[in-house]
C-alpha cells in the first residue's frame, strides 16, 4: 500500500521535471524571427580616452560590413571585441581601423588591451549585433524558474 | 514528517528510514558524515595537512604583501593585485563558498599570528587564553560591523582593487589589526565581527553543503568537559549551533571530542534555510541585502559599458565620486531594505500575519541568500575569469621586475569567455531564484497562511532583481 | 615539543625565504640602472640624467610605472625600444662621440609626452672643437616669429605632375636646392610669373609648376621618412591631416579652460599650426619651417626638435609638410 504510494509520487515527481525541462528547452531554442534589415557598411569613429570609449555601444544589424576608427585622445589604447577574435592599438595621432562583417548575433563586449592606467582591465564598451535573443530568453527563463519553484514548493 | 522531507534531495533517504524503522532518533540519514571516511579522518585528525595548508596561505600572504608594496605600480603586472582579486577571488566564489561555506576561514592567513600567539604554539593544543581576552561589547556583536566594511570596500574599490600599494596597505591594516584584536579580545574577534568576507561567507554557508554539528545530542548531554567548547577558537558551542554560519571549519572540536560525537557532515544545500523564525536577524538581513546591492552596483562599475561611471568610482575626492559614493550608499541603505521590507510588509498584509513587521523582514532575509550567492557567483565570472590568463604572468614576474621564474612569454591577452559565460550566468540565476522561491515558500508556510499570491510581491522583487543582474551581465 | 619547533620551523623558513629572494633582487636591481618611466605630469624619467663614458656599454633597463613610452636617444642611430607598463625593456648603448645626448619618450603619453626627456652626459676626450653649425634660418637672418600672410593663393591645390606635364624650361636659378631652401613658394611663383618665358601660362599653371619644382627639390623616400617622422611626432597635436586639429589640439588652445595645464608649465599654449593653410605655408621657407621644428615655439608648445632629429630628418619632415599644400606622390 505505502510502496504503491510511493510508486505514483515517484512518477508525478518526474513528470513535473519533464514538463519544466521541455519548457526550458522551448524557451531556449524557439527562434525569434530576425529584424528585416538588410546588412549594410557601417563606419564609428571611436574616441579612446582614460578610461572610455566614445561612443561605447554599438548597434550594428546582423551581417553589416564594420569598420571601426580607434583614434586614441590622450595615450596608446587598444581594442579587442571579445567572440570576434579582432584586435587593434591606436597612438594619438595614429588612427587605427578595423573591419570586419558582424555575423555573429548577440551582445559582445570589446575592452582596452593596452595597459593605460589603473582602471585599464575594466575599459569597456558593448558591440549589440541585432537583438539580444539571448538577454529575452534568459528573462523568460527565470521567470519560468520562479514559477517552478512556487510549484514545487506549494504544498 | 520534518522539513528536510522537503527538500527533493532526501526525499528517498528519508522515507526510507522511516519505513526500515530505524531507533536512532538523532541520526540524521541525509548527512553524509565525512569524518567517518577512513583516510579523510586521518587528514584531518592530524594537524599536519591542515598547518600545511596554512603555511601556504601565510607564506603567500607575505609574500603578497612584499609584492603589494615594492613591486610594479602597474596593477595586471603585480602578482598581489592579480593573486588577491582575481585567483583567490574566483576560488572563494566559485570554489570555497558554494562547497564549503566558511571553509576558507580554515586557512585564512590573516588570524594566524594573532592564533597561535593566543594559544601560544602552532601544532600544540594550548587554549585560548593568551591576551586580555576581553569580551566582544555586545552592542558591537551581530554582522553590522561587517556589512559596513564590505560597504566601505564598494565605496573605494576602483582604486584598491587596482592600485598595488593601496591593496598592500589595506591587507597589511587588517592583518595588524587581526594580530592586534587577538591579544586585546577573546577567541577570534576579528574573524567573527570585523572581517567581511567572514560576514558574507558565514552568512552563505547556511546555504552550503558542509557543515560540522553534533552527531548525537544524548552523548552531550551526559558529557560534563565541554572539551569541543574549549578547543573552539572561535567561541563557538557545537551543541547550541544552529546554523553554519558562526563556524569556521577549523575542526578543533572534531578532534577535541573524546566521545567521537562530532561530524563534518556532507548535507543537502540550503540546509539552515527556511527554518525557525528566531534564528534570523536583523543584521544578517541587512547584509544580505548590502551584497545583492553591491552585485548590482559592482556589475555596472566593472563590467558594464559606462565610462563615465567606472570614472566617478576611481577618483576618489571629486564631485562625481560624491555623487557614486552617495548613489551607492543609497541603493544599499535605503533603497534596497526599503523596497524588500514593503514587499514582505505587502506579504504579511496579504496572509494576515500578526507577527512584528521586524521579524518577519528578518526571517524572509534567508530567502535572499540563494539568490545572493547565485548572482556573485555570476558576477565573478564575468569579472574575473577573462583575466585568469595574467595569473601564468603575475607568477611568472611577480614583481614586474623582469623576471621568468617560468619561462613563461607574458601574454596580458585576456580569456574570451563569451562562448560559455552568457548562458552559464543565466543558468546560475535560473537556480538563484528557483532557490530562493522555495526557501520563501517554506518561510511562508511555517509563518502563516501559505498561498503561492501572497508571496507575489516578495518572488517579484527576486524577478527584478534577477532580470536586472541579466541585463548588466549579458546585456 | 618537536613537533611544534618543527612547525615554527616551516613557518620561518618560508618567511624567510620570501622575504630574502625579493630583497636580493632588489638590492642587485639597485646595481645596475633600472629607469622608470611615468608620464611627464607625474615625473616623466627616473633618473634623467646619466652620464658613460665614451666607448663603453651603457645598460639599461626600462620599465613603464603607468602607460606604454618608448625610449630612444636623440641623434643616434639605434632603434626606439619600446617600454610596456609592469615590464621590463633592456637596452645597450655605445656612444663613439664625447658629447651631451638627448633622450626621449617615443610613444604619445599625454599632452606634454615631448617634455620627457633627459640627458646622457658622454665624457671622453674632444679631439677637436667642432664649431657647431647654426641653422639655416638663423644664416638667412629670417624672423621665424614673425607674422607672414601670403599675398595671393592658388585657386586649386597646386600638383606636381601637372607642372611636370607642362614641360617648361624653368631657369636653372630657380631650380637649384639652395634656391628651394631659402625662399617661398610665393617667392617662387612670383619669380616664375614674371618669366617672359613663361607669360603664357595661366595663374594656376605657374603654381603646378611651383610644385613641381618643389617636389623636385625632395625624393619619395625623404617624403616617406618625413611622413613615419610626421606621424608619430606631430599628428597628435597637428593632426593627421595637417589641420591643426589633432588629439591634443582643444587642450593647447588658448583660452581652453585648461589653465591648470598652462599653469604647470608657466606659458601660454596655442592651437597648433594649420599645414593646410595656403596662406601661411605658402609664404613660409624650407628654411623658416626647417627652423620653427628644431627652436620649437617659445612657449606656444611647439617642442623643440633640435636635439631629437638629425638635420636630415628635419629636412625630410619639411618635405612631407609641402604635401599638405601640394599633390605630391607619397608611398605608404
Amino acid at each position: 500500500m505505502i510502496d504503491q504510494n510511493l510508486h505514483s509520487q515517484n512518477l508525478r515527481r518526474w513528470w513535473h521535471w519533464a514538463i519544466l525541462a521541455t519548457l526550458v528547452f522551448v524557451v531556449l531554442f524557439v527562434p525569434i524571427p530576425a529584424g528585416a534589415a538588410a546588412p549594410t557598411e557601417r563606419t564609428f569613429r571611436i574616441e579612446a580616452s582614460r578610461f572610455q570609449y566614445s561612443p561605447a555601444i554599438l548597434e550594428v544589424n546582423p551581417g553589416d560590413m564594420v569598420t571601426i576608427e580607434l583614434v586614441a585622445t590622450d595615450v596608446v589604447h587598444g581594442l579587442s571585441i571579445d567572440g570576434y577574435d579582432l584586435e587593434t592599438m591606436a597612438d594619438p595621432g595614429k588612427t587605427a581601423s578595423i573591419t570586419f562583417t558582424a555575423d555573429r548575433q548577440g551582445s559582445f563586449h570589446f575592452h582596452c588591451t593596452t595597459t593605460c592606467g589603473n582602471i585599464h582591465p575594466f575599459m569597456t564598451g558593448k558591440l549589440e549585433v541585432g537583438r539580444n535573443t539571448l538577454l529575452w530568453r534568459a528573462i523568460a527563463l527565470v521567470g519560468l524558474a520562479m514559477f517552478a519553484g512556487a510549484w514545487k514548493g506549494r504544498k | 514528517m520534518t522539513r528536510l522531507q522537503e527538500s527533493l534531495w532526501v526525499e528517498e533517504a528519508a522515507t526510507k528510514s522511516t519505513l526500515s524503522g530505524s531507533s536512532e532518533r538523532y541520526t540524521i540519514p541525509s548527512r553524509v558524515n565525512l569524518y567517518r571516511i577512513p583516510w579523510l579522518r586521518a587528514m584531518l585528525e592530524s594537524r599536519w595537512p591542515q598547518f600545511l595548508a596554512r603555511a601556504v596561505t601565510l607564506i603567500g600572504f607575505v609574500f603578497t604583501l612584499a609584492a603589494a608594496l615594492f613591486g610594479s605600480r602597474v596593477g595586471n603586472h603585480n602578482f598581489a593585485i592579480i593573486m588577491v582579486w582575481i585567483a583567490w577571488w574566483t576560488t572563494l566564489k566559485l570554489g570555497f563558498i558554494p562547497f564549503g561555506g566558511r571553509s576558507w576561514c580554515s586557512i585564512c592567513p590573516i588570524p594566524l599570528p594573532g592564533d597561535w600567539l593566543q594559544q601560544g604554539g602552532i601544532l600544540d593544543k594550548g587554549s585560548h587564553k593568551n591576551g586580555f581576552n576581553l569580551r566582544w561589547p555586545k552592542s558591537l556583536r551581530g554582522s553590522w560591523l561587517q556589512s559596513g566594511g564590505f560597504l566601505l570596500i564598494g565605496l573605494f574599490s576602483a582604486v584598491t582593487l587596482t592600485d598595488p600599494q593601496v591593496t598592500g596597505w589595506v591587507l597589511l591594516a587588517l592583518f595588524a589589526l587581526a594580530v592586534g584584536m587577538s591579544l586585546v579580545f577573546e577567541h577570534r574577534a576579528f574573524c567573527s565581527y570585523i572581517c567581511p568576507i567572514g560576514g558574507f561567507s558565514g552568512m552563505y554557508a547556511k546555504a552550503a553543503p558542509m557543515e560540522v554539528r553534533v552527531v548525537d545530542k544524548e552523548i552531550c548531554a551526559n558529557h560534563r568537559d565541554k572539551s569541543c567548547y574549549h578547543a573552539c577558537p572561535w567561541g563557538l558551542y557545537p551543541l547550541a549551533m544552529k546554523d553554519s554560519s558562526a563556524c569556521g571549519l577549523c575542526m578543533e572540536c572534531l578532534r577535541a571530542c573524546p566521545k567521537d560525537n562530532l561530524a563534518l557532515n556532507l548535507r543537502p544545500y540550503g540546509s539552515d534555510l527556511g527554518g525557525h523564525i528566531s534564528s534570523s536577524r536583523l543584521d544578517e538581513t541587512f547584509l544580505a541585502l548590502t551584497m545583492l546591492g553591491s552585485a548590482l552596483a559592482f556589475s555596472a562599475v566593472f563590467v558594464g559599458p559606462w565610462g563615465w561611471l567606472k570614472l566617478s568610482a576611481f577618483e576618489i575626492g571629486s564631485q562625481p565620486w560624491v555623487a557614486y559614493a552617495t548613489g551607492f550608499l543609497a541603493l544599499n541603505l535605503l533603497f534596497l531594505p526599503a523596497l524588500f521590507s514593503l514587499c514582505v510588509w505587502s506579504w504579511k498584509k496579504i496572509s494576515q500575519n500578526r507577527l512584528p513587521l521586524k521579524r518577519l523582514v528578518a526571517s524572509h532575509a534567508q530567502g535572499l541568500l540563494p539568490l545572493g550567492l547565485m548572482s556573485w557567483i555570476a558576477f565573478t565570472i564575468s569579472f574575473a575569469l577573462p583575466k585568469l590568463t595574467l595569473v601564468l604572468g603575475v607568477l611568472n614576474d611577480p614583481f614586474g621586475w623582469g623576471w621568468h621564474i617560468l619561462n613563461a612569454t607574458n601574454t596580458s591577452r585576456s580569456l574570451d569567455v563569451s562562448g560559455f559565460s552568457p548562458l552559464l550566468q543565466v543558468i546560475l540565476l535560473m537556480i538563484g531564484i528557483f532557490w530562493s522561491t522555495r526557501v520563501t515558500m517554506k518561510l511562508s508556510k511555517s509563518d502563516g497562511k501559505h498561498n503561492f499570491p501572497s508571496n507575489m510581491p516578495v518572488l517579484v522583487f527576486y524577478l527584478v532583481y534577477s532580470i536586472g543582474m541579466l541585463w548588466l551581465l549579458i546585456g | 615539543m618537536i613537533k611544534e619547533w618543527l612547525a615554527r620551523g616551516v613557518i620561518i623558513l618560508g618567511l624567510a625565504m620570501v622575504i630574502s629572494i625579493p630583497a636580493a633582487n632588489l638590492w642587485q636591481q639597485s646595481q645596475g640602472i633600472v629607469m622608470h618611466a611615468r608620464m611627464a605630469e607625474t615625473g616623466g624619467w627616473t633618473p634623467e640624467n646619466l652620464t658613460i663614458a665614451v666607448g663603453k656599454p651603457l645598460h639599461l633597463r626600462l620599465t613603464s610605472d603607468d602607460v606604454t613610452h618608448g625610449f630612444a636617444v636623440g641623434q643616434l642611430d639605434q632603434p626606439a625600444v619600446d617600454i610596456n607598463p609592469g615590464e621590463m625593456s633592456d637596452i645597450t648603448l655605445v656612444f663613439s662621440k664625447p658629447g651631451k645626448y638627448t633622450f626621449y619618450c617615443t610613444r604619445w603619453c599625454s599632452v606634454n609626452h615631448w617634455r620627457m626627456r633627459g640627458t646622457i652626459e658622454v665624457t671622453g676626450p674632444i679631439d677637436k672643437a667642432e664649431p657647431a653649425k647654426s641653422p639655416l634660418y638663423v644664416r638667412l637672418g629670417l624672423n621665424i616669429d614673425a607674422d607672414h600672410k601670403a599675398s595671393l593663393t592658388p585657386l586649386q591645390l597646386p600638383s606636381a605632375w601637372r607642372g611636370a606635364l607642362l614641360n617648361q624650361n624653368i631657369p636653372e636659378t630657380y631650380k637649384s636646392h639652395d634656391y628651394y631652401l631659402s625662399h617661398t613658394p610665393l617667392d617662387l611663383w612670383l619669380a616664375l610669373s614674371s618669366e617672359p618665358v613663361l607669360k603664357k601660362l595661366s595663374d594656376q599653371d605657374v603654381w603646378d609648376l611651383a610644385a613641381w619644382v618643389w617636389q623636385s627639390n625632395t625624393t619619395p623616400e625623404e617624403v616617406q621618412a618625413g611622413k613615419q617622422l610626421f606621424t608619430a611626432n606631430c599628428a597628435a597635436c597637428h593632426g593627421e591631416s595637417g589641420a591643426g586639429n589633432g588629439v591634443f589640439a582643444d587642450q593647447l588652445a588658448v583660452g581652453s579652460g585648461n589653465k591648470a595645464l598652462n599653469q604647470t608649465m608657466g606659458e601660454q599654449t596655442q592651437c597648433p599650426a594649420n599645414f593646410t593653410d595656403a596662406l601661411r605655408m605658402l609664404s613660409a621657407s624650407p628654411a623658416h619651417l626647417q627652423g620653427k621644428i628644431i627652436r620649437g615655439g617659445m612657449g606656444t608648445g611647439m617642442p623643440s626638435w633640435g636635439a631629437i632629429f638629425t638635420e636630415d630628418q628635419t629636412w625630410a619632415l619639411v618635405a612631407y609638410l609641402w604635401t599638405f599644400q601640394f599633390q605630391i606622390e607619397v608611398y605608404p
